[in-house]
């Protein structure tokens, strides 16, 4: 099929306007900051973060977790949308890719920052228990990384190819790594079947690979039988978690993206409408797992687990609890309900406050139970009852940010946001009335 | 002429200084003080097993005493005049080493039957000289279990190695083995009589491991015989059942100890999805054929 010299136009590669260098410029600034401190936390030890023998796990966990929940949004959304022949995703499917790929990749650099002795992360694998729930996420998250990164490139390929053809002349060397990269693609029959045959793959391959990532992260926690981990809820529980973390960013980047790129013809109202949906279904399911967790042992629990919920709903992380819960779930919910809500400005809004809430939801699920320890020790300084992050865990938390940003920059730059192929073919059908292979 | 001066200049300088750095060690070296090492050395006998010297080095500095760690300790039998080496150990971290014989029969006695042992250690740069002897007869105990009236004692006899005659008053402790250090059993005073024998009484609701227990009969410290211990087993103690998983295959074992199933499905999933990842990559380089 031939592709419109006007649908390549709108939907290649652009260099950004001044905007858009800025926002580059930033993130690079924010991540070198980041590498400075980890530097030097590498070379003073730990003794740099406020973590203690209580908050043994601090905000780089917290962040770590972020992260591989927002990975999520490649399997929660692409696979199941692609298995299920959803038309719509179309426009949509790259951003959650390439939103997988960055995060995932950055949840692999986030856990080894956590790390007190980085030189030696290869002993994981020489002395590492396969009892262990570290291991299991040593096993996953490389393989995770492998099939979100296939995820991207296969449905690439035609686009490359597309590309190299549109930059031959305004851009000869540009053309020339689209070509490499878009491995001879001509759009042959054998090409397709296998291109096709290996997508089909993937988007199955990418749903256990999930949950299965989404379940040991879980298990990281529910395993180590302390108050406010020790639930058979954890891993559904993640798993919704995620679905409503990666969904939400998938929301406020296709939003900056389409605004960025002016591409309101390809990403519609009918996209955020759909996306709004699925959004609120995620959000929904979500918070049935939080009064699972939070209201029902309320009343069942034994005196330990009713502390830290007490804790939770009027101690010292009520302000933040209420927050996650009424901004990260309840509001959304509320809003998105409405179709007005589910334009995109409110959707941005909305992903944006879904996000943060997901972010803050993951340092309430680390921090508050480790401060209440499974043994606790009488006479221990009172500090080691609070935990603030110190200005190298925010830096470097903040730089783990960046740098995923960045990616998700760096990509959108070089990259069709917008399957350029599939769109052609979809425009096609339409016009010819012939059905379309998923 | 202006260089040659400079030149004097910086040889006597030069001088001056090698003199100062030489004399300060000098009489650095002529002050400085050696510590004395204390040398303690404990005989113990375990009968029908080994026989080993407990070592101890210490030294008293800045008004502390501490283990002298990492010093040689030259081990010798005295007999007469004639000082036969035995062989050397090295103090540990604490201070103290351990010097283990097979038997007694290795080592030779004076006249009167003792062992005479000389600990001995040469001295270094921090520490004076020193040496430590020790003499000790050869004892023995014999020790077993009897019953009476459904009542179970331990019956033990000691004596003199060398004379094989009976040793009389002298206090044997009867005591069965724990986990961290021995249940002392019976009366306070477990004196031997005329015929060098205590017999002891062991109570019935003593717990062992499927009801096992092991008993010691202990000469403590003798100034003539040094520690002389016998040891019993008897399956008299109430069982108790085992409930450690150390063998077993659990989730809190080291990884040579896996469960099973923790080794065959993670690597089934890793070997199916690596699996699929590699086909997949495989499939790039078909579609990149031309």
């Amino acid at each position: 099929m031939e592709v419109s010299d006007k649908l390549i136009q709108d939907l290649a590669p652009r260099k950004f306007g001044k905007k858009g260098v800025i926002w580059t410029i930033s993130l690079i600034i924010i991540s070198l900051a980041g590498i400075i401190a980890y530097i030097d936390q590498v070379i003073k030890g730990q003794v740099v973060t406020n973590m203690n023998d209580y908050a043994l796990w601090g905000i780089y966990i917290s962040n770590f977790v972020f992260f591989v929940a927002t990975s999520f949004v490649g399997a929660v959304t692409v696979a199941l949308l692609r298995l299920t022949n959803n038309a719509w995703r179309t426009p949509i499917v790259r951003v959650a890719e390439i939103i997988s790929l960055a995060s995932i990749v950055m949840a692999g650099i986030t856990i080894m920052i956590d790390m007190g002795r980085p030189d030696r992360l290869l002993y994981l694998f020489i002395h590492g228990r396969m009892q262990s729930p570290i291991i299991w996420d040593v096993i996953i998250i490389p393989t995770y990384i492998a099939i979100c990164f296939l995820l991207l490139y296969f449905p690439l390929l035609p686009d490359l190819a597309i590309l190299k053809e549109h930059f031959s002349k305004t851009s000869p060397r540009l053309s020339k790594l689209y070509g490499k990269f878009s491995l001879n693609w001509t759009g042959s029959e054998k090409q397709k079947r296998i291109q096709l045959k290996s997508i089909h793959i993937i988007a199955i391959l990418i749903i256990p690979a999930g949950f299965i990532l989404q379940t040991v992260d879980a298990w990281l926690f529910s395993t180590l039988f302390r108050v406010g981990w020790d639930s058979t809820n954890m891993g559904a529980y993640f798993i919704s978690g995620a679905s409503v973390a990666g969904v939400g960013a998938l929301v406020t980047v296709l939003y900056v993206i389409q605004r960025a790129y002016k591409l309101d013809h390809y990403i519609t109202d009918y996209h955020f409408d759909k996306l709004g949906k699925f959004l609120v279904l995620t959000c929904l399911i979500y918070l049935y797992f939080n009064i699972n967790e939070y209201v029902i042992p309320e009343f069942t629990s034994k005196k330990e687990e009713i502390t830290h919920l007490n804790h939770l709903y009027s101690g010292q992380y009520a302000p933040l609890f209420w927050f996650v819960i009424i901004g990260g779930l309840i509001i959304p919910i509320i809003v998105l309900l409405f179709k007005k809500g589910r334009k995109p400005l409110p959707m941005f809004y909305i992903g944006l406050l879904v996000v943060v809430g997901s972010w803050w939801k993951r340092f309430l699920i680390v921090t508050p139970t480790l401060l209440q320890p499974f043994l606790p020790v009488q006479g221990v300084p009172e500090k080691w009852h609070h935990y603030f992050p110190s200005f190298h865990e925010w830096i470097i938390t903040f730089a783990t940010l960046a740098m995923a940003l960045l990616i998700i920059t760096a990509l959108v730059r070089y990259l069709p946001i917008v399957p350029i192929q599939r769109t052609a073919d979809e425009q096609e059908a339409i016009r010819t009335n012939k059905p379309l292979s998923s | 002429m202006k260089n040659r001066l400079k030149f004097n200049y910086i040889v006597y300088a030069l001088a001056v200084f090698t003199w100062l750095s030489v004399s300060s060690q000098i009489a650095y070296g002529q002050t400085s003080k050696k510590n004395t090492v204390r040398l303690r050395a404990d005989y113990f006998k375990i009968m029908n097993d080994h026989i080993y010297f407990d070592i101890k080095a210490s030294s008293k500095i800045d008004k502390q005493t501490i283990g002298v760690a990492h010093i040689d300790i030259l081990v010798s039998n005295i007999v007469n005049d004639d000082e036969i080496e035995l062989g050397t150990v090295k103090t540990n971290m604490e201070g103290t080493c351990k010097f283990t014989l097979k038997s007694l029969s290795t080592l030779k006695v004076d006249s009167t039957n003792t062992y005479n042992m000389r600990f001995s250690f040469k001295g270094n740069d921090a520490f004076k000289r020193t040496s430590k002897s020790v003499s000790f007869k050869d004892a023995n105990i014999v020790a077993q279990l009897t019953e009476k009236d459904s009542i179970h004692f331990i019956q033990a006899t000691l004596f003199d190695a060398s004379t094989n005659m009976p040793i009389s008053e002298r206090l044997l402790n009867v005591q069965v083995q724990r986990l961290f250090r021995p249940l002392r059993i019976g009366p306070e005073f477990n004196s031997t009589d005329n015929n060098g024998t205590i017999i002891v009484p062991i109570e019935k609701d003593i717990p062992g491991v499927n009801g096992n227990l092991t008993f010691e009969v202990v000469l403590n410290d003798s100034d003539d015989f040094g520690t002389v211990k016998a040891l019993v087993n008897a399956p008299i103690g109430i069982p108790i059942v085992d409930e450690s998983t150390f063998d077993e295959r659990t989730m809190w074992s080291p990884r040579n100890k896996t469960p099973y199933l923790l080794l065959i499905l993670p690597n089934l999933v890793i070997l199916g999805m690596w699996g699929l990842i590699i086909y997949l990559t495989l499939n790039l380089f078909k579609i990149s054929k031309p």
